[in-house]
């Protein structure tokens, strides 16, 4: 059975890489979204003073 | 053929450039030679039969040396501002990549040409038996490796790190020319000399297709 | 994002699923024994990464073909995609090889045709970060793709002829499989695809948000 220490880290290996690039994108994401809604208040803002 | 024309016309100020310096000729061959000397050394003392690694090191010593050679060939268009010189002057802005890929194929074969006398000399092969053969391969190979390189200079010169980012893209892509002529170049200079179709046909398949690549999308590379 | 979540959900299924048949549905190959299981691992995430470099082609075919920018998105993605699959195939070989074969690595052709292809794909990724202008990099970056991809196969063609000359003891064997195990195998290809596809999806997500993000930018400065 010390085999099975192979297999499961072969497996956990694969699928963490898969998560982390998974987790990376989603981080990015999230701090592209919360800078998104800031500008998109600024431009609000902007705007209305403009007017 | 305006092509043709506009072609030859611009090979001739490629061939013409180098030869009035030589620098670029002159570097290069030194750097084969040193590669070689290095590898030669290395391999002496570690292997028992250091013929049979012999191709495989003159290929490695040319991919290198082309890697660097190649450099110059659009940055320095960049550098100086000619290349919307260039494109004014003809028509079809394929012209530019061919006359700058014959121009290579002819300085490549001229430092594989110098350096394969050399390279006999330290690895104690048998060129002279074989040699028609042996610039075909040379001649084959040296075609893959300019149309890969001459692509990949016209983009490295719009990038960064440049001088590292064109061995970084072109070493790669040139596997399959590293293999075919390796194997070719080792099945000339063994036991019983042969010529490989089958490598030959790899190394022909690899320039027609990237020949044609060049040709049908060449000319976005050259935007400004 | 309902829709997406629900996506995600199933891919989680489908990968568990075949986890466990892989596990325990597929019968132990006789002489290798426990290892072999990592080829249903090994072996389809080395078939998605191609796949997904071809969509990367594509995406950059169209790109030079429209000069839209999606299309670039669509390439990038399948690109860092397509490495990370590639990088699970390289790391579970010699975590196949080492038990089953006492080397950590061997130059089969299989293996060796993935190093290339990612030593490429990396470049690929490289290339990018070097150039600033988004335009330029764009079409740069679609141009060495499509080089690129014309190369796989190439190279997959000139290693397997190399190693069908220079014969070695064959390390990763997918030859005599059981119908079982070639059944599990498909699962596997099937749940890999989907999570791609997913991968893909997020990834391009975020260049779409990037640019969003940009061109609220400008807008901002027009004000």
């Amino acid at each position: 059975m010390k085999n099975l220490d192979s297999v499961f880290a072969a497996y956990l290996i694969g699928w963490g890489i898969f998560f982390v690039f998974s987790l990376s994108v989603a981080k990015r994401a999230a701090g592209l979204k919360e800078e998104l809604g800031r500008l998109k208040e600024r431009l609000q803002d902007s705007t209305r003073q403009g007017k | 053929m305006r092509l043709f024309a506009n072609t030859a016309a611009l090979v001739g100020k490629e061939l013409q450039t180098e030869f009035r310096s030589r620098e670029l000729l002159i570097t290069t061959m030194f750097f084969v030679l040193t590669v070689i000397a290095l590898f030669s050394i290395t391999f002496d003392a570690a292997v028992s039969d250091p013929k049979s690694v012999a191709p495989g090191l003159l290929w490695l010593a040319i991919l290198f040396s082309s890697s660097l050679m190649l450099q110059p060939c659009f940055l320095k268009e960049r550098t100086n501002d000619t290349l919307s010189a260039l494109r004014l002057s003809v028509g079809d802005p394929f012209a530019i990549f061919l006359a700058k890929l014959v121009a290579n194929v002819c300085l490549l074969l001229i430092t594989e040409l110098l350096a394969l006398p050399l390279f006999a000399v330290f690895f104690n092969v048998k060129i002279m038996r074989v040699f028609p053969q042996l610039i075909l391969v040379f001649l084959l190979g040296s075609i893959g490796i300019a149309v890969t390189g001459t692509a990949l200079s016209a983009i490295s010169s719009q990038a960064r790190m440049r001088e590292l980012l064109l061995p970084m893209l072109l070493l790669p892509l040139l596997v399959p020319i590293l293999l075919a002529s390796t194997e070719a170049t080792a099945a000339l200079l063994g036991e019983n000399p042969a010529l490989r179709w089958d490598w030959l046909a790899i190394l022909a398949a690899f320039d027609v297709v990237f020949l044609t690549a060049l040709w049908l999308f060449g000319e976005y590379l050259l935007e400004e | 994002m309902a829709k997406t979540g629900v996506y995600t959900f199933l891919v989680c299924v489908l990968m568990g699923v075949t986890a466990y048949f892989s596990f325990f549905v597929a019968p132990t190959e006789s002489t290798m024994g426990l290892v072999q299981r990592i080829f249903y691992l090994h072996a389809p995430s080395g078939m998605v990464s191609l796949m997904a470099f071809l969509i990367s082609c594509i995406g950059s075919v169209a790109y030079i073909l429209t000069r839209r920018p999606k299309w670039d998105w669509l390439a990038v993605s399948s690109a860092e995609v397509g490495v990370a699959f590639c990088t699970v195939v390289l790391l579970t070989g010699p975590i196949w090889a080492h038990p089953a074969w006492g080397v950590w690595w061997a130059w089969d052709a299989r293996l060796t045709s993935t190093l290339v292809l990612w030593l490429l794909y990396v470049a690929f990724l490289i290339l990018r970060t070097m150039i600033d202008d988004a335009d330029r990099r764009a079409l740069v970056s679609a141009f060495f793709g499509v080089f690129t991809f014309l190369d796989v196969p190439l190279v997959y063609g000139s290693i397997w002829w190399w190693r069908t000359q220079h014969p070695q003891p064959v390390v990763f064997t997918s030859a005599g499989l059981d119908p079982t195990m070639r059944k599990v195998f498909y699962l596997s290809w099937l749940s890999l695809t989907c999570l791609m596809a997913l991968l893909i999806r997020q990834r391009y997500e975020l260049e779409s948000s990037r640019e969003e993000l940009r061109t609220l930018e400008q807008e901002l400065e027009a004000t």
